[in-house]
């Protein structure tokens, strides 16, 4: 719990900092344009990586991130984690002259856990098909979520803006679970919390 | 006011805590919901035996892997029965071997008014279940005795080992069996049944035999087959009883007494 308490002050830290100051320079277009740090959410007890804002009006972020998850909590070895992410935000909401709120975030994910430890279910050990109908290494997610950002100029005048949001969501096994049992699940008991953070270059 | 206000944050946060997941694969559950073979086995040291003279009653349901919808009615069935010392789940309590899943049914069998102990299953084995069964429950092999009579529990998903000739654990079966001091009964209990293609092939001739040689024992339980059945499939004088999937809603009221006799009642619900 101590190391988790650490994590959510970086990611406050990370908030309330600025980003450093760099020359203003025409990137070519592979070039990631934000650097994003997350925290739960399925995806890594931190999860770092970067990411586009793509679209004429800059709505749809795509991101890519390795995520950790400690010995501790997974009963032995330490998780690896990939994600790729694709967030829609159709709103932007102008607060003053900094502060901006992105009300509404629509998101999916995919994972990739290649971890030994996953015994896998896809591995043709029972020999009636689809037996295990699921992969245990690959998980999609789903979410709803919002954010808030500061836009600042750095000295030599470029835009930049730094946000924080969230992300409640599931996973499809949570969702097949609920999908098929209305009366003994409820929502609350398949959703997920992700917290982090998104800092353009 | 700022009480309530104060309560009210730290449920959010506790609860926020939980829902702040960082796998669906990881083992992070609270204190409650860990160890819960060690705490029922403590429970039910504490409980008098609630039937009378060498009675002994108890309930075998298996199969819970995602049929949430049917454990609120099979939990309020079986509380209407009297004399039930403990309930047994054989197994596969998860679908996909996720710790959630897992937190999900130890909820719903929290309502039983009786301890309740489980073995493990295949599907419980699947993804990182191995540890997440061990962290929320305990021992994949285990045994423990109430009311002069010796459970034990082992793990006989050999598929999942990819045949590896070591489960089930035959020399610990052999070991357990053998220790009948203070013993009138012995059952054992497992998910897969050694009669099913599941089981290691190698290991079905030393299994069934270790239960032909065990002479206190009652019967073998098992999960896994989706279908109740009673037989001596071997004809060598050993009965296994395969139980009813909590999807059937039906589950297995075993009354004991004497060293061999028992009754044994189906309860549909």
């Amino acid at each position: 719990m101590r190391t988790y308490s650490l994590i959510i002050s970086f990611l406050l830290f990370c908030l309330s900092g600025h980003a450093q100051v760099t020359e203003p320079s025409r990137q070519p277009w592979y070039v990631p344009e934000h650097a994003v740090l997350q925290t739960a959410g399925g995806i890594g007890m931190i999860a770092g990586g970067v990411g586009y804002a793509l679209g004429a009006h800059r709505r749809f972020d795509a991101d890519v991130l390795i995520g950790y998850v400690p010995g501790t909590y997974t009963g032995d070895r330490a998780f690896g984690i990939f994600t790729l992410k694709g967030t829609y935000s159709p709103f932007t909401l102008p607060v003053d002259t900094h502060w901006q709120i992105k009300p509404l975030a629509i998101g999916a994910l995919i994972n990739y856990t290649p971890s030994q430890m996953l015994n896998r279910s896809r591995d043709d050990k029972y020999s009636y098909k689809n037996y295990y109908w699921w992969g245990s290494t690959v998980r999609l997610g789903a979410f709803l979520g919002g954010r808030v950002g500061y836009g600042f100029n750095t000295r030599t005048g470029r835009k930049r803006v730094a946000s924080a949001y969230y992300e409640l969501g599931t996973n499809d096994l949570y969702f097949v679970s609920l999908l098929t049992n209305t009366k003994g699940l409820a929502l609350g008991q398949i959703l997920t919390l992700g917290l982090g953070v998104k800092v353009d270059f | 006011m700022l009480q309530a206000t104060l309560f009210g944050g730290v449920a959010l946060l506790l609860s926020s805590c939980e829902l702040l997941e960082f796998s669906p694969n990881d083992v992070r559950v609270s204190d409650t919901q860990q160890e819960l073979t060690r705490k029922n086995l403590a429970r039910l040291a504490a409980q008098p035996k609630p039937t009378g003279g060498d009675t002994l009653r108890f309930v075998f349901t298996t199969d819970s892997q995602r049929y949430y919808d049917e454990l609120d009615p099979l939990v309020s069935s079986i509380n209407q029965q009297r004399g039930v010392a403990f309930v047994l789940l054989g197994g596969d309590i998860s679908d996909f071997g996720l710790s959630r899943e897992m937190t999900w049914v130890q909820e719903k069998l929290d309502g039983l008014q009786a301890p309740y102990l489980t073995v493990v299953g295949n599907h419980d084995l699947v993804g990182n279940g191995r540890a997440a069964y061990q962290k929320l429950f305990g021992p994949l092999n285990y045994a423990f005795t109430y009311g002069d009579t010796r459970f034990i529990l082992a793990d006989t998903n050999g598929r999942e080992y990819a045949f590896n000739g070591q489960v089930p654990n035959v020399p610990w079966l052999q070991q357990q069996l053998a220790d009948t001091v203070g013993i009138r009964r012995q059952i054992t209990v497992c998910h897969v049944p050694p009669f099913n293609e599941d089981f290691d092939p190698a290991l079905t001739g030393p299994f069934a035999r270790t239960l032909v040689q065990a002479p206190r024992l009652v019967f073998n339980l098992s999960g896994h087959i989706d279908k109740f059945g009673e037989s001596e499939p071997y004809d060598d004088g050993v009965t296994y009883i395969s139980g009813y999937s909590v999807q059937q809603r039906h589950y297995l009221l075993l009354t004991l007494w004497g060293q061999k006799h028992y009754k044994l009642d189906v309860i549909a619900y």
